[in-house]
C-alpha cells in the first residue's frame, strides 16, 4: 500500500515539520508518494528536503518512492531551472510532465540544486557561485564588497559541514527572492541538506556526557552553534559555525539548523521564531537555512 | 634567506584542478604539506607565503595552511605573508585569534606590515615600533614608547615567542621580509 504525503502548497522552512510529520514514524514501513501537485512555491529550503527525504527513504532500503510534480507549468519551470528534477529524477519515480531546464540568463537562482559528496564538489560549489554572488550581495542588496568573500566562506563551510559530519552525501542551493509577508525585502537564502547522521549522533561520543540528561538533538544543536563545539578534538575545528554566526549578526541575517527533532535558530530582529524549537516531528540529517536581507539604505 | 611560497602553485597541484579558491580542510592539508616539503628542502629563514593567485580563503584553510604551520613551531622559521587583499585577512585573523596566534602580512606595495591574530596589546604596539624604526632593544623601546623598560622586555619576550622578531644579541630585528 502506498502512502500519499502532501508536499506543503507554500513550502519553505515554516511549513517544513508538517512535511516531517506526514513522513510519520521513520523509516516508514509503506511505500510513499510525496504529492507536489497543489505546490505553488518552493524555497530551497523546501526542494532540497524534498530530496532529502527521498535520498533518507534509499538510505534506509525502502522501495523508491513516488512524486507527482506541481501541476503548475510555472513552478514546475522553476524547479527545472533551479535544477531539481535532475536530481530528484535519481531518487523519485516520477509522474507528470517534466520541462526542460531553460538558460535564460542571470536569473535568481544563484546556485542549482547541486549535490555534496566530497571536498571537490565544495570548490565547484565556490567556484560556482563567486561571480552570481557579487552581482547580488552587492549590486542589489546592498553589501559591502568583502560581503562576497564571506558569503562563499559561509557557504564553503556549510557544504563542508555534510563532507565532515554527515556520514553520507547531501545538497545545496541558492537563491535571491523577495521575502514579501515576513520583511518585505529582497533575501539571499543558502540552503544546506543532507540525510546523515544528524548532530546528535556527531556529537555523543565527545559532549553527551557534560550536557547529562538533557542531551538531545536541541542541546546538540547549541553545542554546536553557540559553543562552537566539534567532534574533533583538534582545537581548531568548530569555528565555521561561528563565524557564520558573527557576520550574520552584522547584517542582521538569520541562520537555522533543524536536525532530527529540535532546530536552534539565531533570530534576528525582523523575524519572529523562536530561538529553539524541541520536540519537532523526526526528519533525518540536518538541514541549514541562512537567510541574508537585503540591508536598510541608512545601514548600507 | 628568503623561501617565497606560492600557495597558487602549490593549490593547483594539489588539487589538479585551476581553481582559486583556498578551500575545505583536505586541501589545505594537501597545501600545507607541500609547504613542509618545500621547507624541508630549503635552508631558509623567512618562509614568505604568497597568497596573491589566491581568491578566497575559507576558515578551514586558513587553520589547516597557516594556524598549523605556527603551531608545529620547532621547526625553527619566521613566516610572513604577502599578497593577502583586505578583504581575505579576515578568516586567518579570525583562525589566529581563536588560536592566540599571530602572524605579520605584508601588505601590496611597501606598506608596513601588519599583525594577523591574537598578541597583547603591547606586543602589538612594539611589533609596530620595531618595523617603523629597525632593531630596537628593550631600553630603546622603552624610551621609544615612554614605557617601563620591564613593560618593553615583556612585549619583546611576547614577540619573540610568536616568531614575530628575530632576537639577536641584545637586539630584536624585524623578520627579514627582503
Amino acid at each position: 500500500m502506498t502512502r500519499v504525503i502532501e508536499v506543503p502548497a507554500h513550502f519553505d522552512d515554516r511549513t517544513f515539520d508538517n512535511f516531517a510529520e506526514g513522513l510519520g514514524d521513520w523509516p516508514p514501513e509503506q511505500k510513499l508518494l510525496f504529492d507536489a501537485r497543489g505546490t505553488q512555491w518552493a524555497s530551497p529550503y523546501g526542494l532540497i528536503g524534498l530530496l532529502t527525504a527521498g535520498q533518507a527513504l534509499v538510505e534506509a532500503k525502502r522501495e523508491k518512492p513516488l512524486l507527482t510534480v506541481p501541476a503548475s507549468d510555472e513552478v514546475k519551470r522553476y524547479w527545472a531551472r533551479a535544477g531539481f528534477f535532475q536530481q530528484a529524477a535519481e531518487l523519485f519515480e516520477l509522474h507528470g510532465k517534466v520541462p526542460r531546464a531553460a538558460v535564460t540568463g542571470p536569473s535568481d537562482v544563484l546556485l542549482d540544486v547541486t549535490p555534496v559528496r566530497a571536498s571537490e564538489d565544495v570548490h565547484s560549489v565556490v567556484d560556482k557561485i563567486s561571480e552570481g554572488a557579487s552581482r547580488i550581495l552587492h549590486g542589489e542588496l546592498g553589501l559591502e564588497m568583502k560581503a562576497t568573500l564571506r558569503f562563499s566562506m559561509a557557504l564553503s563551510e556549510a557544504c563542508q559541514n555534510i563532507v565532515e559530519h554527515a556520514g553520507t552525501s547531501g545538497w545545496v542551493a541558492v537563491q535571491a527572492y523577495t521575502f514579501r509577508r515576513r520583511l518585505g525585502r529582497r533575501v539571499v537564502v543558502i540552503a544546506v541538506s543532507d540525510s546523515g547522521v544528524g548532530f546528535r549522533r556527531s556529537l555523543e561520543s565527545t559532549h553527551a556526557k557534560r550536557f547529562g540528561e538533557r542531551w538531545g538533538d536541541g542541546a546538540a544543536l547549541e553545542a554546536a552553534l553557540i559553543q562552537g563545539v566539534s567532534r574533533f578534538r583538534d582545537p581548531g575545528r568548530g569555528q565555521g559555525l561561528a563565524f557564520i554566526k558573527r557576520f550574520l549578526d552584522q547584517w542582521e541575517g538569520k541562520i537555522s539548523i533543524r536536525s532530527g527533532t529540535a532546530r536552534l535558530a539565531i533570530v534576528p530582529p525582523w523575524d519572529e521564531d523562536v530561538p529553539l524549537t524541541d520536540r519537532l516531528p523526526y526528519f533525518p540529517g540536518s538541514q541549514v537555512q541562512i537567510i541574508i536581507p537585503a540591508q536598510q539604505p541608512e545601514r548600507a | 634567506m628568503i623561501e617565497t611560497i606560492r600557495i597558487g602553485r602549490l593549490l593547483r597541484e594539489a588539487v589538479a584542478a585551476p581553481y582559486r579558491n583556498l578551500v575545505t580542510r583536505p586541501t589545505g592539508a594537501a597545501v600545507r604539506t607541500r609547504i613542509e616539503e618545500t621547507l624541508a628542502r630549503s635552508s631558509c629563514l623567512t618562509a614568505l607565503l604568497d597568497f596573491s593567485e589566491i581568491e578566497l580563503v575559507d576558515l578551514s584553510c586558513a587553520d589547516e595552511v597557516v594556524a598549523k604551520l605556527l603551531l608545529a613551531g620547532g621547526h625553527g622559521y619566521f613566516f610572513v605573508l604577502q599578497g593577502l587583499r583586505e578583504d581575505q585577512h579576515e578568516a586567518i585573523d579570525h583562525v589566529l585569534t581563536h588560536h592566540r596566534l599571530a602572524v605579520a602580512a605584508m601588505p601590496p606595495g611597501q606598506g608596513e606590515p601588519r599583525l594577523l591574530g591574537w598578541v597583547p596589546s603591547d606586543a602589538r604596539e612594539a611589533f609596530a615600533c620595531i618595523c617603523d624604526r629597525g632593531p630596537l632593544g628593550a631600553g630603546d623601546l622603552a624610551r621609544a614608547l615612554g614605557w617601563l623598560e620591564s613593560r618593553s622586555r615583556e612585549a619583546l619576550r611576547n614577540l619573540a615567542s610568536h616568531r614575530l622578531v628575530r632576537p639577536v644579541g641584545e637586539l630584536y630585528h624585524p623578520v627579514p621580509t627582503a
